[in-house]
Parts: C-alpha cells; sequence; structure tokens
C-alpha cells in the first residue's frame, strides 16, 4: 500500500466510524420512547464487560472502556437535549428527508420503510412527527399517502415544497468518462431520460434514490453511477458530477406535516377530506359554501374509497385557519351537507410555494 | 475547394448561431474571460468584470491542451462546475475547451459553445463527436492551416449533422517572432468570399502581446468580424497560465469603450455598410 492509499483508508474509515455512531445515537434516541428509566447501569456494565472480552491485540480494554464511557455519555446528553424524532419513508437521504430537514430543523431523522411505518410509528407515539409526500407536480397525487390520510387520525401541522433536483452522483475514485450504469428509483430515471441517452448511460432501476446512492457508497460498483438528491452527496460521501440534470421543467413534491395534536396557533391553510352521497349536485353545494364565503381553494383532489367502492372522497385545501369564524361557518354548514367529513388541520402555508 | 458542399458561401445565406439571447453571425459578439479556470473566486469576478463592461459570453478552459505536460492542465469536471455557477450568476452563456473526444457528451452538459483549439484543428475523431453533441461548435484555424483545410474541418461537423459552426482566427505561425502568432486579418473577409459561417478573431493567443490586443480589435471590427475571444484575468499576475498576455477587466472595459464607439461610427456611415454591426 502507497501511502497515498493507506490515507485514504483512514479517512474512509473514520467516516464510516462516525457514521456508525450516527446510527447508534438514533436508536438510541428511539429506545428513549421505551424506556421507564434513562439509565440502565446494570446494562451498561453488561455491554462494557462484553466489548472487553473481545479479544484485540491493538486495542487495550482500558481503551475500550475509555472510548465507549464517552459514548454512553454522549448519547446520554443527546437524550436530555428533547429532540424531536421525525420519521419519512426512504433511506437516509431520500427526498423526504430532505422536506423533514426544512420542517423540522433541530429534529432527529428516522428512516422508516413504508408510509404506513411512519404513520402508525406517530400513531403509537414512538415517534414525535411524520414526514410524508402528497402529490408531485409530474406525477399528481401519492395515492398511498391520501389513502393514509384518510384512515388514521393524525393531524397536519406543516406543509413544504421541495424542488426535486435530481444530481448524478459517484464515488470519488470513479472516473465520470468510465461510468456505464445508472442506479436510481424507476420515476427519477424516467425524469432523466435525456440526460442518460445523451451520454449514453444504461438505466438501472433500484427500490429507492437514495438507496442506491448508499448501495454506492458501500459497494463502489465499477463504472456505476446514481441519481439521487445532493442531500445524498453530503451523507454518502459521493462527488456531484453534474446537478440538475432532470429533462423538464423542475418539479416539486408537497410533503406534510404530521403529528399527533393540531398545530397550537392559527394557521393560514387548512386541509379536509369529506365524502357527498351519489345526488345531484351535492359536491356543487359544497364547494358553493367556500364560493360565497370568498375563500380561495389551493388544491382539490378526488380519490376512489376504498370502504366503498364507486364513491370518492374529496380532498380540500383552502386559504384561513379553521379558528377564523367565516371559516369555522362554512365547516359547520358542510357537516350537513357532507355524507361523512375529516378535519386535517390548520397550518403554517409554505410560503415559498 | 470543390469538396465544401456544406460550408460554401454559395449553399448558403450568412450562417447566425444563436446562444440565449445572443446571434453570432448577426451582432458583434464579444466573449471575454480567462485562459483557464482556476478557481471559484477567479471566475466569478471576472465573470461579474467583464459582464460589467458589456461581455456577451464567458469564456475559460477547464481541460487545457498545453504544450508542456508539467504545465498545469485544467480543473477539467470540477471547472465546469465553477463555469456553470458563473453563468447562474451572471446570465452569461459558457464557451469552454473540449480537448478528449470522451469528455465531448460530458462537456456538453455544461457548456453553451464547444470550442475546439488550434491544435485540436484536424483532430477528426474530436470534430466527429462534436459534430452531434448538439452544442454550436467554436473551431479555430489550426495554427499552420490553410483557409482550404480550415474549412474543410468544418465540413466535418456540419456533415455529422451540426449547423452551428463559428470559425475563430487565432493566428498563424510566421517568421516573425515579436509577436507570438501572426493576426491574420484577411481571412476575415476571405471566409466570408468562401463560406456562410460566421467568423471571430482572438487578438489574444494571435499577439500574446497586450499592447496589440486593442489595436488588432479594432481591426477585426473594420474588417467585418462577427466577434471576438479575448482573455481577461481579475488578476492577470497570479494566472496559472498565459499570465503575460491576459487584459485586466479595466483594460478590457476601456477597450470596449472604443469598440462601440467605433462601432456606433460605422454605422452611422452614409455609405454603404456591410450590415453586419450594430
Amino acid at each position: 500500500m502507497k501511502p497515498e492509499e493507506i490515507r485514504k483508508k483512514t479517512n474512509k474509515i473514520d467516516r464510516e466510524l462516525l457514521v456508525l455512531l450516527q446510527e447508534r445515537m438514533g436508536l438510541a434516541l428511539r429506545s428513549k420512547k421505551f424506556k421507564e428509566t434513562l439509565s440502565d447501569p446494570q446494562q451498561e456494565n453488561d455491554m462494557l464487560a462484553r466489548a472487553e472480552r473481545l479479544n484485540l491485540d491493538l486495542i487495550k480494554s482500558t481503551f475500550t472502556r475509555r472510548l465507549l464511557k464517552t459514548i454512553i455519555e454522549e448519547t446520554k446528553r443527546l437524550q436530555d437535549e428533547d429532540r424531536s424524532l421525525a420519521a419519512f419513508q426512504g433511506e437516509h437521504g431520500a427526498y423526504g428527508e430532505v422536506a423533514a430537514r426544512q420542517l423540522v430543523p433541530d429534529g432527529a431523522y428516522i428512516p422508516c420503510l413504508e408510509f404506513i411505518d411512519v404513520f402508525r410509528g406517530v400513531e403509537d407515539g414512538y415517534f414525535d412527527l411524520g414526514v410524508v409526500p402528497v402529490e408531485n407536480s409530474l406525477e399528481g397525487a401519492v395515492t398511498q399517502v391520501n389513502d393514509l390520510l384518510t384512515t388514521t387520525d393524525l393531524k397536519v401541522i406543516g406543509e413544504v415544497k421541495v424542488a426535486v433536483s435530481h444530481c448524478l452522483l459517484a464515488t470519488e475514485a470513479t472516473d465520470y468518462r468510465e461510468i456505464r450504469q445508472v442506479f436510481s428509483h424507476p420515476q427519477a430515471l424516467a425524469q432523466c431520460r435525456n440526460f442518460l441517452m445523451r451520454n449514453k448511460l444504461e438505466s438501472r432501476p433500484y427500490y429507492d434514490t437514495a438507496g442506491a446512492a448508499k448501495m454506492l457508497a458501500r459497494e463502489n460498483p465499477r463504472a456505476a453511477a446514481a441519481i439521487a438528491s445532493s442531500l445524498c452527496a453530503e451523507l454518502y460521501d459521493l462527488e456531484i458530477i453534474k446537478e440538475g440534470i432532470e429533462d423538464g421543467p423542475s418539479n416539486s413534491t408537497r410533503f406534510l406535516l404530521l403529528a399527533r395534536e393540531p398545530h397550537p396557533d392559527n394557521g393560514d391553510k387548512t386541509s379536509i377530506i369529506f365524502a357527498v352521497s351519489h345526488e345531484a349536485g351535492r359536491l356543487y353545494a359544497v364547494l358553493k359554501l367556500f364560493a360565497d364565503a370568498e375563500i380561495n381553494l389551493t388544491r382539490i383532489a378526488s380519490m376512489p374509497l376504498r370502504s366503498d367502492p364507486g364513491n370518492y372522497s374529496f380532498f380540500l385545501d383552502f386559504e384561513g385557519s379553521d379558528k377564523n369564524e367565516k371559516v369555522a361557518a362554512v365547516l359547520k354548514e358542510m357537516k350537513g351537507l357532507t355524507k361523512w367529513m375529516k378535519y386535517l388541520g390548520s397550518y403554517p402555508a409554505d410560503k415559498d410555494s | 475547394m470543390k469538396n465544401l458542399k456544406l460550408v460554401a458561401r454559395e449553399t448558403k445565406k450568412g450562417t447566425v448561431v444563436k446562444v440565449a439571447d445572443v446571434e453570432i453571425g448577426r451582432d458583434f459578439v464579444v466573449i471575454a474571460g480567462p485562459c483557464s479556470v482556476e478557481s471559484e473566486k477567479q471566475i466569478l469576478d471576472t465573470a461579474r468584470a467583464v459582464k460589467a463592461a458589456g461581455a456577451d459570453m464567458l469564456r475559460g478552459g477547464a481541460f487545457k491542451p498545453r504544450t508542456s505536460p508539467y504545465s498545469f492542465q485544467g480543473l477539467g469536471i470540477q471547472g465546469l462546475k465553477i463555469l456553470e455557477k458563473a453563468k447562474q450568476e451572471t446570465g452569461l452563456p459558457i464557451v469552454t475547451e473540449v480537448v478528449d473526444p470522451r469528455d465531448v457528451s460530458w462537456v456538453a452538459e455544461f457548456a453553451d459553445i464547444l470550442q475546439i483549439g488550434t491544435r485540436n484543428m484536424q483532430n477528426f475523431s474530436l470534430l466527429k463527436e462534436v459534430g452531434h453533441s448538439g452544442r454550436p461548435v467554436l473551431l479555430k484555424r489550426g495554427m499552420h492551416s490553410t483557409l482550404e483545410e480550415w474549412l474543410n474541418c468544418a465540413e466535418y461537423i456540419l456533415s455529422e449533422g451540426n449547423p452551428d459552426v463559428i470559425l475563430c482566427e487565432r493566428g498563424i505561425r510566421t517568421f516573425e517572432t515579436y509577436t507570438r502568432n501572426t493576426l491574420d486579418l484577411s481571412a476575415v473577409p476571405a471566409i466570408k468570399e468562401l463560406s456562410h459561417l460566421p467568423i471571430i478573431i482572438d487578438p489574444t493567443h494571435s499577439t500574446g502581446r497586450i499592447s496589440l490586443i486593442a489595436s488588432m480589435s479594432m481591426a477585426a471590427v473594420a474588417a467585418g468580424a462577427d466577434g471576438m475571444i479575448v482573455e481577461v484575468h481579475h488578476k492577470p499576475q497570479e494566472a496559472l497560465c498565459d499570465a503575460d498576455q491576459a487584459l485586466t477587466p479595466d483594460m478590457f472595459a476601456n477597450m470596449m469603450t472604443r469598440l462601440r464607439a467605433l462601432k456606433s461610427f460605422l454605422n452611422n456611415q452614409p455609405l454603404e455598410s456591410n450590415g453586419k454591426m450594430n
């Protein structure tokens, strides 16, 4: 090994140590939701003893003890900080995490495999907050999430629009001229089709954009790159070869911030879901209430009711808080006109959108 | 010049290459910037300065064909990213050189115009590659090349389906040693007779002397050139290459004022004008 290589390898190991520590801290914060008492001396001693029994000739047991004690102390300090646990779907670096970082600036961001894990986790109190996408400017509604909004009992307390800007990422060692295959979520690959064709790159579908970036960093396959967010470049130590490689005009995804309790203050935007009976003019009657009260609607979407095929639920976002008299009056009147109605929450609108 | 099927004068009226709002072949277009991209600050400072002085596009090399293998070879893709940033800030389109056929599609992702340098004029595999890059090409004249050889190289690019070629006279080798090369200004009207392609001049590499740049630029305007490409560095004494031939932003601004005065003088002449200047 040349000195240069040794230095590079050492840097990589340092990085991996820190990433693992970060993962450990995340787990400690999650465990806080279960534990009755924060410190468990017996468990701590067991852990230290186990670690000392490892026969590592270069690492003295006194050093092991010192190191782990330091880590435990830092973990306790972090647990005392009382950070909000914000769950999102996808691997670290997913666009959901980009949204979560904007909505919850000092949070701890917890990746979940499925949307339902985010909803259930918040409902059951394992997470404080959830961040989920509701619609994309190119692809439309995220039906799974809209369905979960209908069936679970969480409140919307915030929103953010995240501009989806795809980056071509590769490991530092990869020469861009040798890249042949590009891994990413099929939707991201489709949004960058012209870019891939111009540069004669082969698409390789992967389950997740951030997952592709993570795989690249861990396995470093030959002649490969990934399409993912610029956050992934930071998290997985990848080089950004080109930013903004999507073909079309920039697209964006709107994310909602979910919690068990509604927003404590007056929001300036409200979301509801409702269903009306199958009679002429029912939907019109509801919308007329908003028109007459001069309330501006910002989104109307319909989705088949899973519990009642042939009927639809309507998603309505409008300007104003439910604490506003005009809005409250409309909502009250609506109850008589709808078969079913659910108030999702009033929250501060994303000013940039 | 029998073999010129696509670039010959009689085949087409004057070609106008459009890049954003800039029309090469209609206006006198000024492309300015440093020899090579050295740092973000250097490019941004220079880009702001040349924009303020009235430049239409920004030049800067990320891949450098250098005479010596030990000279600074350029920042590569890192340099392209810096140029992209300067474009986002100033709105100036980017002209940058490509030296390797394998780099063409990548450079085309960042640059608005691909430059083929004098040493690569007859690099036919590179010419074919830029011929289907989808970007306009600035083709510099080989320092030992005749007009016919040069036009044949342009023919290569057009025959690959890319009509947007801009020719650039950058000086030819003669026995004169006071100047770095000899600016063949007669190439400007000669190309106008032979071809419909726009032609600009490079007063920097042709003279290699700061003191001669402004005069040669004035001469190019008078000769009917479609523009010029000139080296400007925010701190020439610190430049990593061609330090002794780059203009300072002040010198550049001063030259631009004189060029504007000359253009307006020529435009206001009651006599027949060639319609190329505004």
